[in-house]
């Protein structure tokens, strides 16, 4: 339940409200997650404020160099709609149906994702960095997700950045094109030879399989990142072997 | 908060809090256009276009959307003024009525504003893109199908390319191979526009939910957490004395009556060991108490005032675990009324025991015995309209009902004793249902409603949530089967044995008559051959237990379902152990026509047996379309053509199932029909039928059209309330094509005589030629006319009849019950691509050749098709509703339950064999239930062709496709 709107004009405005104690105050996206019955158990269950980014002007996505911006507020279909590396692109159309990528903005569904999220996985993998107003401070992705709200609570995501020269692929394995994924293995490479893996398709948040050097060793780095990855919908063995072969494909595939 | 909104161009001012929804501010500023579905961000059902981007409006609130453009499909079209709402359509709205794109007609507003985004943004897409843009939209009737190609027709007018436009309107038909008896007919055979089409591509307030009365309540139902317990103390007093709290209701203040909620005739085929509020609960979800407040709000508040201490009981969730000595006995009741062999100090709600033949006999003569043992999930109808249910006495002080439901006249009849009143007291008014597939052949929620207001006096309104629609609705039975069967050398089968144990959650509803269809239907399809054809042995023997887990119940195919999954995953097996094509090894041993149905001198839906030969089959027929559309014979048993070139981890699969269904349940099932004529020449017909989505209204209203001689405008039907039309037995069974069809013919028939003679007498009164006898009078293009060709028209004898001689209200009135159950046949084909390493498949394509009779509608007949192959396909691939071992429901909305999507369909190809089925006047038997059947074991069997994976658990997973390549190997 929301117990306050509220639509501010500037950022500023906007981290003042979220910075407040009482009532807890969130940012409002989209509202895809937030306005839901239903919140995934990554957004707070309880009733709180809502700050409506609309007017912030944070939506876009810009080239800058070796690195890519895009805004917070930018939806998921515009990135499908994008120049971002195609596996990316992928991610985000299959992330979610139509609709709900026009409604779903980029930081909302990253804040709000599980690990089954095909596009989390992804930005993970290519070690996506979150930009925090008030003071422009720089999270890498996978560091947001152990701790969610003690790193957002009273601060804004502005823009998540990419980097532009990283080859890039995503395999998934799925009961139907559009179901969420049993097993998703994104790989992220480097022009040095850095090479990152991130597996989803389970649990509370996409899990960093490797990042090393090179790509040695990733098929066993994947298999022990699968190791207790049980749940209902697939058993952790199945997983293990599969991502070994996705990881396998995702190397080849690299763009 | 007082906020303005835009809408259609309108500026709103509206009173909302910082919680209201967008589609809460619409609804109650009148839109009721946008619909109410999962109100959770998955269905798509309350899509609106803000700045002309579609939008779940119960996902963004009434505040984000000021100051932006929102447009509800009412902006469609032009302007909509004066008495005739039917102008001025937009293209896409003309398209999906003209192409049969609306079956419910519950998604279809988000549809057309989905579909207008597209064409705005790209007005010529791909039917990729088209497929891509609705995949927000869930539809659970069309299998998109039609919609898909509504919008490319409309995208293509819009363009002005008459040719493609031509193309896309002509594919939407289906191939059908006529009977001659249909060339004479002027409107049956024809695919006419759905007579219900218009106000739904309208969005006009034809719903349930829809409807507002003033000082209505908000019913809420708490519900219990835990899966089995007593309930040692309940205390409402916190919640009553919230202010606009009008009634909470306990199993202490309402009469303890045992009822069944399912839909059935009287006497119900199955034990009455459900109340409306008890002091037991039986599963997650089950009923603790009722509330009723001013709002939802207070409602829900007022849920979590209620404090309730439960006393935990040992819980069952395995359907094996029931029957076991010593298990807990979840039906300890005294006042269980039993039906039947149900045993509820077994946990047992149902037994069937047939022996057909000399089972043990047919097993020694055979040269080989196949066991095998097969499992299918609990499964959701996933309809996108929930159960709504509106009661509030009228000025009679007779109790309204306004209801989704699928049984208005069962309905009325089985509430009365739970409530207290004599029939006589209520009425139920059934409105547009927004698809249903069995789930609504429930008396689920409408004694909710109706006790708070008999508690209240005032009108009450209750939803279902999503979250309660998947808890505590009616899946479809989850079943472990084994089967046996005995097969000579030659491919002839011996004898067939199966054993179903099918799970009926906490309540025994449709406990017997589900697991016997999966005997009835799947089990009498292969006879065998020669001698065994004439004398086949058959076995079905089946337990219906009670579980810890969400009450199960009707489902489109009803339990043939269930059973055609076992029987066509076995029948593979043993067809290529022989070393036999899969098809001709069916066909061989199916029955065939003027045979003996043989379950019908055995089992009848708990009611007397009634002998049935099989009039008619087209199976052979069927099978060769089939063969010749799917090319069989390139593609079943060739090497190469089950490789993908480049690709050699994937493979390619074929695979099939046959089918037989019912129509109707013989001896049984009535339903009747009354027409009368107008002054004008047209016609009211109220029947009591319930057309779901599925078109009823409209074939009905061709067979009345036909005999009478009048365009299908001419014929006005209203249809499902208990004060105004006659009694049918309602919406199930596959019979209302059949029944209620037949009943409305008959009416017709008569009313057509009366015609004939008042038409003969005013010719023969004219004096200008020779004397005309009615029997020579034809009705034909709303005249009557003469051999010699003088003719009066209908309107002139509309007048004639009501106003200027020997007055008289030109009427009829029939009913009809089933004499038999016509089965129709069919064949489905899937074709797979299939992952080696990874066990993942797609279907490619299925096809689904049919003997259904005559098709009345080729456009609404093939809609049905359709919308059956996609929820087989989901039952095949990605539907389940697990638990945990304590009974919690893992599957507890649209977010965990994935139904296919549009752009998740494979391509999809239907073909229609007719035969005349005599016992019908337009020889017509069910189209609707056969297409969910066929499709989960097709594919299974092509994942097997593809991979060797022997997949007998449903769905087909990835993990078990994984698994059973490891194993095969």
């Amino acid at each position: 339940m929301h117990l306050e709107y509220h639509r501010p004009k500037t950022i500023d405005e906007a981290v003042a409200l979220l910075a407040r104690e009482e009532p807890f105050t969130v940012p409002l996206a989209g509202g895809a997650f937030l306005n839901a019955q239903s919140r995934p158990p990554a957004i707070p269950q309880e009733d709180v404020a809502v700050v409506d980014l609309q007017d912030l002007g944070l939506g876009g996505i810009k080239p800058r160099g070796n690195f890519i911006d895009i805004g917070a507020t930018a939806s998921l279909q515009d990135v499908v709609e994008s120049d971002l590396p195609k596996a990316l692109r992928e991610a985000a159309h299959i992330e979610t149906t139509y609709t709900r990528r026009v409604l779903q903005t980029v930081a909302g569904t990253l804040v709000a994702a599980d690990g089954i999220s095909p596009f989390a996985t992804a930005m993970m993998a290519i070690d996506a960095r979150l930009t925090l107003a008030p003071n422009d401070e720089v999270l890498l992705l996978g560091e947001l997700y152990p701790f969610r709200w003690e790193h957002l609570r009273g601060k804004l995501i502005t823009k998540i950045t990419v980097p532009a020269n990283a080859k890039f692929a995503l395999e998934t394995v799925a009961p139907s094109p559009l179901s969420r994924p049993l097993v998703v293995v994104a790989v992220a490479q480097w022009p040095s030879g850095r090479t990152r893996i991130v597996l989803g398709g389970w649990g509370e948040a996409p899990h960093l399989a490797m990042d090393g050097p090179e790509p040695t060793g990733a098929e066993q780095a994947s298999r022990n990142a699968a190791y207790e990855a049980a749940d209902y919908r697939a058993s952790a063995e199945y997983r293990r072997e599969v991502a070994v072969v996705l990881v396998r494909r995702a190397l080849a595939a690299l763009e | 908060m007082e906020i303005t909104l835009n809408v259609n161009g309108k500026q709103h001012t509206v009173e909302v809090s910082a919680n209201t929804s967008l589609l809460d501010a619409l609804r109650k500023l009148g839109y009721t256009s946008v619909k109410r579905g999962c109100n959770d961000g998955t269905c798509g059902a309350c899509t609106v276009l803000l700045d002309g981007k579609p939008v779940y409006s119960c996902s963004v609130l009434a505040a984000q959307a000021t100051g932006h453009q929102i447009q509800t499909v009412d902006s469609l079209g032009g302007q909509k003024t004066g008495w005739d709402f039917t102008l001025d359509l937009h293209p896409l709205q003309e398209a999906f009525v003209e192409v049969g794109a609306v079956q419910c007609g519950f998604c279809t507003p988000a549809m057309l504003l989905t579909a207008k985004h597209l064409l705005d943004k790209n007005p010529n897409p791909t039917e990729q893109e088209v497929r891509d843009a609705l995949s927000g939209v869930i539809c659970r009737c069309t299998g998109y199908e039609k919609p898909v190609k509504a919008v490319l027709l409309a995208a293509a007018r819009m363009r002005g390319d008459e040719e493609k436009a031509h193309q896309f309107a002509a594919e939407v038909m289906p191939e059908i191979n006529p009977v001659p008896q249909v060339e004479k007919y002027h409107h049956v055979g024809k695919p006419e526009r759905k007579v219900d089409a218009l106000k739904l591509v309208q969005g006009k307030p034809a719903f349930a939910e829809d409807f507002d009365m003033p000082g209505m309540l908000i019913a809420k139902v708490l519900r219990s957490p835990v899966a089995h317990a007593r309930i040692k103390r309940i205390d409402v007093s916190k919640a009553k004395a919230l202010p606009g709290v009008h009634a909470v209701l306990t199993w202490k203040d309402i009469p303890r009556v045992p009822y069944s909620t399912a839909g059935q005739s009287d006497p119900i085929p199955g034990p009455l060991d459900t109340f409306s509020l008890d002091n037991k609960v039986r599963f997650v979800g089950d009923r603790v108490a009722f509330v009723a407040a001013e709002t939802e709000e207070i409602a829900e508040k007022a849920l979590e005032l209620i404090e309730v201490e439960y006393e935990e009981l040992p819980v069952i969730i395995d359907p094996e675990d029931a029957l076991k000595e010593g298990a807990p006995i979840i039906h300890d009741e005294p006042e269980y009324v039993n039906f039947g062999e149900s045993d509820p100090k077994r946990n047992i709600a149902a037994r069937i025991r047939i022996d057909i033949g000399d089972v043990e006999k047919g097993f020694a003569e055979a040269d080989y015995i196949f066991e095998g043992e097969y499992e299918v999930p609990r499964a959701h109808q996933a309809y996108t309209e929930p159960h709504v249910t509106i009661t509030y006495w009228d000025e009679n002080d007779r109790l309204v009902v306004r209801t989704s439901t699928q049984v208005p006249f069962h309905t009325r009849r089985q509430l009365a004793p739970v409530l207290n009143l004599p029939i006589k007291k209520i009425r139920v008014v059934k409105p547009r249902i927004g698809g249903g597939f069995g789930g609504k052949q429930e008396v689920l929620i409408e004694d909710v409603a109706a006790h708070l207001t008999i508690a209240t006096g005032r009108p009450v309104k209750y939803v279902y949530t999503d979250e309660e629609e998947f808890i505590a609705g009616r899946p479809r039975h989850h079943m472990k089967i084994r089967l046996k069967t005995g097969v000579k050398k030659d491919g002839t089968i011996t004898a067939n044995e199966m054993y179903a144990l099918s799970d009926t959650g906490a309540y025994g509803g449709h406990a017997l008559t589900v697991v016997g269809n999966t005997g009835h239907k799947a089990m009498a399809l292969y006879v065998g051959d020669g001698e065994y054809r004439k004398h086949p042995n058959i076995r079905f023997y089946a337990d219906t237990v009670y579980t810890n887990t969400v009450p199960t119940g009707a489902y489109r195919g009803y339990g043939a379902t269930q059973g055609f999954f076992a029987v066509e995953r076995h029948m593979e097996k043993i067809a290529r152990a022989l070393g036999m094509d899969s098809i001709e090894f069916r066909l061989k041993n199916a029955i065939r026509e003027g045979e003996y149905h043989p379950f019908s001198l055995a089992w009848n839906e708990g009611r007397e047996p009634a002998p049935e030969t099989i009039e008619t089959n087209a199976l052979e027929e069927v099978v060769k379309r089939a063969k010749e559309a799917v090319n069989w014979d390139a593609k079943y048993g060739n090497p190469e053509w089950h490789k993908v070139p480049g690709k050699p981890h994937l493979r390619r699969g074929i695979g099939v199932a046959m089918l037989m269904q019912g129509t109707a349940i013989a001896k049984l099932d009535m339903g009747g029909a009354f027409i009368k004529m107008n002054e004008d020449g047209s016609f009211n017909m109220m029947v009591g039928a319930a057309d779901l989505g599925t078109g009823s209204d409209t074939v009905l209203a061709q067979m009345a059209a036909e005999v009478l001689g009048v365009p299908l405008e001419d014929i006005i039907v209203t249809s499902g309330d208990t004060d105004f039309t006659p009694f049918d037995k309602g919406a199930y069974a596959s019979s209302t094509t059949y029944v209620s069809g037949a009943a409305a013919t008959k009416a017709a028939e008569q009313v057509a005589e009366r015609i004939r003679i008042r038409a003969a007498a005013m010719l023969n009164a004219r004096g200008d030629g020779e004397e005309v006898s009615p029997d020579d009078i034809v009705l034909a293009d709303r005249k009557a006319t003469a051999p010699d060709g003088r003719f009066v028209t209908l309107r002139e004898i509309g007048f004639n009849s009501i106003h200027h001689e020997n007055q008289e209200q030109i009427m009829g009135a029939a009913s009809f019950m089933a004499p038999a159950s016509p089965p129709p046949f069919a064949i489905q084909i899937a074709e797979v691509t299939a992952d080696v390493e990874t066990g993942e498949f797609w279907v490619d394509t299925l096809t689904t050749v049919a003997d259904a009779g005559v098709v009345i509608n080729p456009i609404t007949a093939s809609g049905q098709v359709e919308g059956g192959v996609n929820q087989g396909l989901g039952y095949g691939t990605t539907e389940d509703m697990p638990y945990t071992e304590d009974g919690q429901p893992l599957v507890r909305s649209f977010k965990d339950y994935h139904v296919p999507l549009a752009p998740e369909m494979p391509r999809l190809k239907t073909i229609f064999v007719e035969t005349f089925e005599p016992t019908h006047p337009f020889g017509v038997k069910s189209v609707a239930e056969y297409p969910l059947n066929g499709v989960a074991p097709a594919v299974a069997n092509a994942v097997y062709d593809a991979l060797g994976a022997s997949v007998d658990i449903g769905p087909v997973t990835p993990e078990k496709v994984w698994r059973a390549s490891k194993e095969k190997k």
